[in-house]
């Protein structure tokens, strides 16, 4: 029996799973549980033991990010907006920041634009490693690299905590620029842990991405095609899994990515497959790009002060988060308060691409192919 | 590079008014690469689906719903993007639509931009916005038994979370 999946051609106009009197059909409720990335439902209609279709059923999650965001102060917004993603805080709290700065007029100093971009790639890695230990690891049965990288990851927490003082929920960049400067030591410590860490990759390449059993369950399972891919607007790696080299680091630049040199990690193939192996060389471009804003690290202040009122008007910023792209609209009214925070995340423009992929596939393929999307609940549901 | 920039973003707005002279209420670049365009509501489809094919926004990043009390509207701004054109990717089109407080409606544009199914009914239930023609336009976040105004409303405030 052929287990690849045949592409997605038409869409489903309603993914609505409506009571059937087909005998061979039945209707499984998968969740609402906590397979390690925050509940969600899936509801399968099966036929034996492939998927016919999938309604996602979202929101078990949903707190009303925005509506909250509306009644805080600009800047007492910034814990609360992080915690969606906490496993990503820097990316979900810089993109909030970037619009805030754009309307006050407020131009972060260099040496504070190469501090972020190197704890927002610290974060991408540690975010690529839950992935990992979670998403690829556990979903597939591999225990040993659920240990490895959770364990590795833990060390770059360690030095995450040095920097902010926190081990996940950092609160780091307030309109202005970074909280503090990079402590003592700090310069040494992460270059060292990035050299044992390059080391690392090569055992996780040996024992995971290049393992036969890893490959036979992954590669070819949940093709999305380039123009699907592009169609349906998907972002972050499941787009650059895809072939499509779409990165905000590289179209828009912000923070010091303009200066420092990177690649676009990009597969062709567009299955699950292609999705591991483009966060798996992003780690790699990670350490490339931490390496050389730790060389080039200018001088001079870190932050400008930033006033606490949101002026007027409207501004959109946007970040290459761990999950795509992570866009913000900003709206002030000259108070201290947003009037409104619209959060366009890489987990919700996702969320369209799983009732395409996850059907006419064994049901054994199904934590693979929400594995490679890398989807996180809570990011999606806000 | 900022200057020619703006011309290019001059140069779609150009292209914009000239396709649809009647449509497009304002516009504005607020800075270079975000392009705000208002346009009548009737013409979006139309609008969507030249601003997808012929000008090469192939992918919708969101739906942002904002409530407007005091001009009794609300207003439904749609970012498009392209990955396919590399001499506009950097820009964020943002077309925005404004409806009827009371009753809004605007067409569906699932059909031009299949990922907006879920930004739909998104702002259909935080803010009561109909899509006509979407294929199924249901609740998508919030809890099954909440029977509450659309909680996104500017007058909707929840008084235990400190919402005055």
């Amino acid at each position: 029996m052929s287990t690849t999946t045949p592409p997605a051609q038409t869409p489903p106009a309603s993914m609505r799973i409506t009571p059937s009197n087909e005998p061979s059909t039945m209707d499984v409720s998968v969740g609402p549980q906590h397979p390690g990335s925050g509940h969600v439902r899936l509801l399968m209609r099966v036929d034996g033991d492939y998927i016919v279709s999938i309604d996602p059923d979202v929101g078990y999650v949903h707190r009303g990010c925005e509506k909250i965001a509306e009644y805080r102060t600009a800047v007492s917004n910034i814990p609360h907006l992080e915690r969606p993603c906490i496993i990503d805080a820097i990316h979900l709290n810089w993109g909030y920041v970037i619009p805030i700065e754009k309307l006050q007029g407020v131009v972060v100093p260099p040496r504070g634009q190469y501090i972020s971009t190197i704890a927002a790639e610290m974060n991408r890695i540690m975010s690529h490693l839950y992935w990992l230990a979670i998403n690829a690891g556990v979903f597939s049965g591999h225990t040993t690299i659920f240990m490895y990288a959770f364990g590795d990851r833990d060390l770059f927490i360690e030095l995450a905590e040095m920097l902010t003082g926190a081990r996940l929920t950092y609160s780091f960049l307030p309109p202005g620029g970074p909280r503090r400067d990079l402590p003592a030591e700090f310069q040494k410590r992460l270059t060292k842990l990035l050299d044992y860490f390059e080391r690392r990759l090569v055992e996780y390449d040996r024992i995971f991405f290049s393992n036969p059993l890893v490959v036979a369950r992954a590669k070819g399972i949940g093709v999305l095609t380039k123009a699907e891919a592009i169609r349906l607007g998907v972002t972050g790696p499941v787009l650059r899994g895809s072939g499509v080299g779409y990165d905000v680091r590289r179209v828009e630049p912000y923070g010091a990515y303009a200066d420092l040199e990177f690649d676009i990690p990009t597969f062709e193939e567009g299955d699950s497959y292609a999705r591991f192996m483009v966060r798996f060389e992003e780690m790699k471009q990670s350490i490339r790009i931490i390496r050389q804003a730790l060389d080039q690290l200018p001088k001079g202040p870190i932050a400008r002060k930033a006033p606490l009122i949101i002026p007027e008007g409207e501004a959109v910023g946007r970040v290459e988060s761990a999950r795509g792209e992570i866009t913000y609209l900003v709206m002030g009214d000259n108070s201290d308060k947003p009037s409104r925070v619209k959060i366009m995340n890489g987990s919700f423009r996702n969320l369209i691409a799983m009732p395409y992929l996850i059907r006419n596939v064994h049901i054994a393929d199904m934590p693979i192919i929400y594995g490679g999307i890398d989807y996180w609940p809570v990011e999606a549901d806000r | 590079m900022s200057t020619q920039n703006l011309s290019r973003d001059e140069e779609l707005v150009n292209k914009l008014k000239a396709r649809f002279p009647e449509a497009i209420k304002a516009s504005k670049i607020e800075e270079t690469r975000r392009i705000l365009v208002s346009f009548e509501k009737e013409k979006l489809l139309e609008l969507a689906t030249y601003v997808r094919d012929e000008l090469g926004f192939d992918h919708l990043i969101g739906i942002a719903g904002v409530d407007d009390p005091t001009h009794k509207l609300i207003k439904v701004l749609y970012f498009a993007g392209s990955f396919t054109k590399k001499e506009i990717e950097d820009i964020i089109l943002i077309l925005e639509a404004e409806l009827d407080r009371t009753t809004p409606v605007i067409a569906s544009a699932v059909s031009v931009w299949p990922s907006a199914h879920f930004h739909e009914r998104e702002t259909f239930e935080m803010f009561g916005v109909k899509f006509e023609g979407h294929p199924d336009l249901r609740k998508l976040l919030t809890l099954d038994n909440w029977e509450g105004p659309p909680p996104m409303l500017k007058d909707v405030k929840f008084p235990e979370m400190g919402q005055r």
